[in-house]
């Protein structure tokens, strides 16, 4: 008799049977590959733990100068200079200087890693219904799966640390830089382009003197957002043994530290507005530019 | 000799109770059943054998430490509570023993049992000469780090775990900074996991905290290293070892959990022969750990672990009750 109540499932036995041959597989897939894919990622655990200890072993006032000049770089503003370095000022004060270093090289080097795969896979997708059709569910996927369900099987090939840290960071924190980008490449005037192919331009010279230039206010929205999808996955990556502000987050979540939660929620609060007023005031910039030559 | 002698009594007191009961009913009784694997276990191998072999009615009460132990201490119920741990509730324990509301009737239900410092099997196959942990930490060069393969990964206790500053002290206590030690931190009980699960999958060394009895140590056949020094005593656990910012902590071997098996005064005076089986009822670990590996990879539940247990390990059970209890709970299965 058919049952309207009970959904037709599989069976206990045979989703278990299911279930342990998944984890077989990855497992096998692990063994197979686990040591060539560490092998092939340690350049940029090198490059990610020089950068660290370049950041913890300077000298704190070269890196406060540093940083602020940095941030005077992008947004040429002298008041968020002074709250960059006030803010960094009491961070030292607090005692989370270091942990906040760590933090700081990880958001630093994941950005950059996003923007260096993210703004490629960008332009193919601009150049490329199909391809546009075939990424844009994918990065649905990054962004929605929630990081638990793919951290584990991160540590079983990679093991605890930095690069597996990194990779949940990248996973989640590139699709905006990806989706901007390509945003930004179509959203650019026909009449331009039309301008570009009655001039004569390569498809390489529309590229890189025409499009790139336009979308540049859109593409680095998308650095911006990435930025802080980053910064928003440090507690997340804590959880496989990322070192810096967000291990002290969990350590305040699992006792109950109320003062040392939000100290270092702060702290990781007060680098995602640095970054993020920094960035926008930069793209602004370029914008104001790109609209001055065409006004 | 004196073994024997101390086993041949048992023996005989186990039988006569037994005899004299075995016609009664022994009527209901609540039990226990603690919210994790060997908990479950424990609970519904004891209530398997106490409704069959003993002809009681058993009713299970699923809970945590703490409530559990509040509720036998304050209102006398659950009747038994197989797997209490006792470290955290140390000094509650203690009082309500020296006050005869509870009784301890078996000071040992599982071997093998607790925390301390972990490698593979493996490791120490190889390595025959790792004895104990003074062995160990002068080797970091076998477990290298990945970050930096020149200092040795020690794998401690995820952020914000009491363990974890009991792994900072030890970690310094043991000189292993200078000795070329890095102490990772693995964030969560699912780093830690898969760290170990990590390692043993590709063969490679691993050195760190883990506690027994768990599904991962059995699975993988994880090792516990002695310290090769003694406790150094509570004082000084309770005072430096546990406590942030404790100076030149001493080399001190981990606490020892106790498990007991608790009942209350109530039951102690006329439970009679059950309680014989619960001071008799002891799992070695190799097979609590086989157990819990069981029930993870099968995602058994308590119940139709217990009966896997009555079947696969009839030579452990036999020996906890006597040959007609056992042949009941045979005859049930």
């Amino acid at each position: 008799m058919w049952d309207w109540y009970e959904f037709p499932s599989i069976g206990r036995t045979d989703l278990r049977d299911l279930k342990k041959a998944g984890d077989e597989a990855f497992k096998a897939f692990s063994r197979a590959y686990g040591e060539s894919l560490e092998n092939f990622f340690q350049p940029l655990l090198s490059f990610l733990v020089w950068f660290e200890k370049l950041l913890i072993n300077s000298p704190w006032p070269v890196v406060m100068a540093v940083i602020a000049l940095l941030v005077w770089a992008g947004s040429r503003s002298w008041q968020l200079v002074l709250a960059t370095l006030a803010s960094l000022a009491l961070i030292g004060y607090l005692g989370m200087w270091e942990n906040t270093m760590y933090t700081l090289a990880l958001v630093s080097v994941a950005t950059l890693v996003c923007i260096v795969i993210g703004i490629p896979f960008g332009i193919l997708m601009s150049k490329s219904d199909r391809m546009q059709a075939i990424v844009t569910p994918v990065l649905d996927f990054m962004q929605t799966v929630p990081a638990f369900v793919y951290l584990i099987p991160i540590i079983l090939l990679l093991g605890l640390g930095k690069i597996p840290g990194l990779i949940a960071v990248c996973v989640y924190a590139i699709p905006p830089i990806v989706r901007l980008t390509n945003l930004g490449i179509r959203l650019v005037d026909k009449d331009v382009l039309e301008a570009a192919d009655a001039f004569g331009a390569s498809p390489r010279q529309k590229l890189w003197t025409v499009q790139m230039p336009l979308a540049l206010p859109n593409i680095f929205a998308g650095v911006n957002q990435t930025i802080m999808m980053a910064l928003a996955m440090v507690v997340v990556a804590a959880l496989i043994g990322v070192r810096g502000l967000g291990m002290e987050v969990l350590k305040a979540v699992n006792n109950q530290y109320i003062t040392l939660g939000f100290m270092n929620g702060l702290a990781i609060m007060a680098i995602a507005i640095v970054f993020d007023r920094t960035s926008q005031k930069f793209g602004k910039r370029l914008q104001k530019h790109s609209e001055i030559i065409h006004g | 000799m004196k073994n024997l002698i101390a086993g041949a009594t048992f023996a005989a007191l186990a039988l006569g109770a037994t005899g004299a009961m075995a016609e009664e009913t022994c009527g209901d009784i609540t039990m226990a059943e603690f919210n994790w694997a060997s908990g479950e276990l424990m609970a519904n191998i004891d209530k398997f054998i106490l409704e069959e072999g003993f002809g009681c009615n058993v009713e299970l009460i699923v809970g945590g430490t703490a409530p559990i132990f509040a509720s036998m201490n304050e209102k006398g119920t659950p009747d038994i509570a197989g797997e209490q741990w006792v470290n955290g509730v140390r000094t509650l324990v203690d009082e309500a023993l020296a006050e005869g509301r509870l009784v301890a009737v078996n000071r040992g239900p599982i071997e093998g049992l607790g925390e301390g410092w972990w490698v593979p099997a493996y490791t120490l196959e190889q390595n025959p000469e790792l004895k104990t942990v003074l062995d160990v930490i002068e080797r970091p060069d076998l477990f290298p780090s990945s970050e930096d393969p020149s200092v040795g990964a020690f794998v401690g206790c995820p952020a914000g775990w009491g363990c974890q500053q009991v792994n900072i002290s030890l970690f310094d206590a043991f000189d292993m900074e200078e000795k070329g030690w890095v102490l990772v931190d693995p964030g969560s009980a699912a780093g830690l996991d898969g760290s170990i699960a990590k390692a043993n999958e590709r063969g490679e060394n691993w050195f760190g905290y883990y506690w027994s009895p768990t599904a991962l140590i059995g699975k993988y056949n994880m090792v516990q290293v002695p310290f090769g020094v003694p406790y150094a005593g509570d004082e000084v656990w309770n005072t430096c070892i546990t406590q942030e910012g404790c100076e030149n902590p001493p080399k001190t071997s981990w606490i020892r959990s106790e498990v007991f098996t608790i009942v209350t005064d109530k039951f102690a005076a006329e439970g009679g022969p059950i309680n014989d089986y619960l001071a008799a009822r002891v799992f070695p670990g190799p097979v609590m750990g086989a157990m819990l590996v069981y029930m993870s990879d099968e995602q058994a539940e308590g119940s139709d672990a217990a009966i896997e247990f009555l079947t696969r390990y009839e030579d452990v059970w036999t020996n906890w009750v006597s040959p007609e209890v056992a042949a009941k709970v045979k005859a049930a299965l």
